[in-house]
């Protein structure tokens, strides 16, 4: 008996070696670029933060421990500097943008539940919503330039509601106080199908019968919204509330498209400050310690995002 | 027919009314948003083919003035659009391919295998998905240009195409589609002694199709959509896949508008057709890729 056990167990752990030979060479080339392209980058982007890069000498470091921290926040031996105000004013137009994500998941579970029926040309529709997310940034920002014109759509319809000057209509893309809301009207244009799209796949999984059954019992639709609806959905907003509240903290390529940060730095964003650092002045050690510093502020973010989406489960 | 009452007939009828009422409120709400979510698309068609008249004017027009393909010419010969065409379509045909093959294979033992280290691998790939990668771009670029990939036209196409292969939504959506299959299957043809290999080609492969082609169309948008890292990692104009080229033609003959139109339809056509045509699987990937 016990050596039939053992022999058994032998073999499972023969079997088990060889499965275990198979599956990694199975893996190798997924292995191999994720270590390059996704765990390299992580471990050495950590590195650099701490240090300056070479250019010249291939890209050879040296590390100068805190000082790009330093020279970020201002204190240490840059402390008669003060923070970087580039940055720190970037930062604070990314946290603004957040603001865009209660506007698209709002907007995206009401249209969800609008085409979440079968009425004629309703796939049609869908459609429709769904091609400004399979359209690239570098076409959407080209479109979004000429819809913002001085003469574009969007002041046609500006002027004549009366909200702008007919005689003498202005760009809102030049308007320091209103580029960055005209930007993340953009965002929420391209992201609005994104999310629909995946609200409705949670609408689907909610059981019918529950909400015939509330309908039933006297609920009105406001009632089985709240209390059917959204609690069934409260995955998914979990979900795409935090994909789109990290997003909006990366927010770049909106940016580089339509207004390269300006006017007067007012579309100015953390991302585009680290694009600036590294792909601008080749400072690839500082733009990773701002990329640090970011990467802080979306995990907390996205902390208070879980928080605010769990829900109350003792409710 | 059991409530012939008058009452119950006309409480039918109110009910009829506020059905069609609602209808008609659901469609007014669908075709507002869908002209909002099409016209910057029309308009650029339209610009594209104008060849006289204001480009911007009140009210603006959705009719081309003296229709041709003149504009589409024009950018022809301003940038090398052809060529990065061909590119785009390069890049999209080795990177959709290359991340099947690494996404197909990698994700096969995760799903169907016991082995050691499975679990780690698993947790290790989740991790990467919260970890901050702010640095990514400027660690990808040193790490293409110490390859030496910078160095030659095959090596630029490689740098841009190498670094998508690493998605993880694409390895959870092929592991998700295997741990769908029977493991009976595998068992039965582990029995009758095909190696592991033949059974990956022979009855896990066929069997995932749908799935494929989910992550075939997912990274062939993706693909044909990004542009940054090709602006950062190409030197040569001529190299440039359509996207990276929109950035450098309007960057460049910003004041021809009908020009960049007519480049920015080039670039669209070929993903809206792709998309129209294999909707189905892309929404199909889509949900899966969060889902997973």
């Amino acid at each position: 008996m016990i050596e039939t056990s053992f022999d058994r167990k032998r073999g499972e752990r023969g079997r088990v070696l060889r499965d275990t030979i198979i599956a990694y060479i199975f893996m190798l080339p997924m292995l191999v670029v994720k270590v390059l392209f996704t765990f390299w980058p992580i471990i050495f982007g950590t590195l650099l933060a701490f240090a300056t890069v070479n250019i010249g000498k291939g890209f050879s470091l040296e590390f100068v421990g805190l000082k790009n921290f330093e020279e970020l926040f201002g204190f240490g031996s840059f402390a008669g500097r003060g923070p970087d105000r580039d940055f720190w004013y970037g930062l604070t137009n990314s946290l603004k943008y957040i603001l865009v994500v209660p506007f698209i998941q709002f907007l995206s579970i009401g249209l969800a539940m609008l085409v979440n029926r079968t009425i004629p040309l309703i796939g049609l529709f869908r459609t429709a919503f769904y091609v400004p997310v399979v359209t690239s940034f570098s076409v959407v920002g080209l479109m979004w330039q000429w819809m913002y014109n001085q003469y574009g759509p969007i002041n046609f319809i500006l002027t004549s509601l009366g909200l702008m000057d007919a005689k003498n209509p202005s760009n809102i893309l030049n308007n320091p106080f209103l580029a960055l809301w005209a930007i993340m009207f953009v965002t929420l244009w391209k992201g609005l199908g994104y999310y629909m799209v995946l609200y409705l796949a949670g609408l689907q999984t909610i059981d019918r019968s529950l909400e015939e059954a509330a309908v039933i019992d006297g609920a009105n639709r406001w009632q089985v919204f709240w209390h059917i609806t959204i609690p069934g959905l409260r995955p998914t907003i979990l979900v795409c509330s935090l994909l789109s509240t990290i997003s909006a903290i990366k927010v770049f390529e909106e940016i580089f498209t339509m207004t390269a940060g300006g006017p007067a730095g007012s579309t100015y964003t953390a991302m585009f400050f680290i694009y600036n650092k590294s792909f601008g002045d080749y400072r690839f050690g500082y733009a990773a310690a701002a990329g640090l510093v970011v990467a802080v502020v979306s995990m907390f973010f996205a902390f208070i995002n879980f928080r605010l989406t769990r829900g109350n489960d003792n409710a | 027919m059991l409530n012939t009452t008058p009452e119950a007939q006309t409480l039918k009828r109110k009910r009829q009314f506020q059905k069609r009422l609602e209808n008609f409120g659901v469609y007014t709400i669908l075709v507002l948003v869908a002209i909002l979510s099409i016209y910057p698309f029309l308009w650029t068609l339209r610009t594209s083919f104008s060849t006289s008249g204001g480009i911007f004017e009140f009210p603006p027009s959705l009719i081309p003035t003296d229709p041709s393909f003149k504009n589409f010419l024009t950018v022809t010969e301003i940038v090398p659009i052809l060529r990065q065409a061909l590119n785009s379509l390069i890049i999209c045909f080795f990177g959709v391919v290359g991340a099947i093959i690494v996404a197909a294979l990698g994700a096969y033992p995760l799903a169907k295998m016991k082995f050691w280290g499975r679990d780690a691998i698993f947790y290790a790939l989740i991790a990467t998905l919260v970890l901050p990668n702010e640095a990514g771009l400027i660690v990808n670029f040193i790490t293409v240009s110490r390859l030496g990939l910078l160095a030659t036209d095959i090596g630029q196409y490689a740098a841009v195409i190498l670094p998508a292969f690493g998605s993880v939504a694409n390895v959870f959506l092929m592991r998700q589609a295997y741990l769908g299959i029977p493991t009976e299957l595998l068992e039965a043809a582990r029995i009758d002694g095909a190696s592991e290999l033949r059974i990956w080609w022979s009855i896990m492969l066929p069997l995932t199709m749908p799935t494929i082609a989910a992550v075939s169309i997912l990274q062939f948008v993706a693909f044909w959509n990004s542009f940054l890292w090709a602006f950062i990692v190409m030197r040569d104009r001529n190299l440039y896949p359509l996207s990276a080229g929109m950035l450098d033609l309007s960057g460049a003959f910003a004041t021809n508008t009908r020009a960049v139109s007519a480049g920015a339809v080039i670039m669209m056509i070929p993903i809206l057709i792709v998309f129209l045509f294999f909707q189905r699987y892309f929404m199909r990937g889509l949900e899966g890729a969060v889902k997973g």
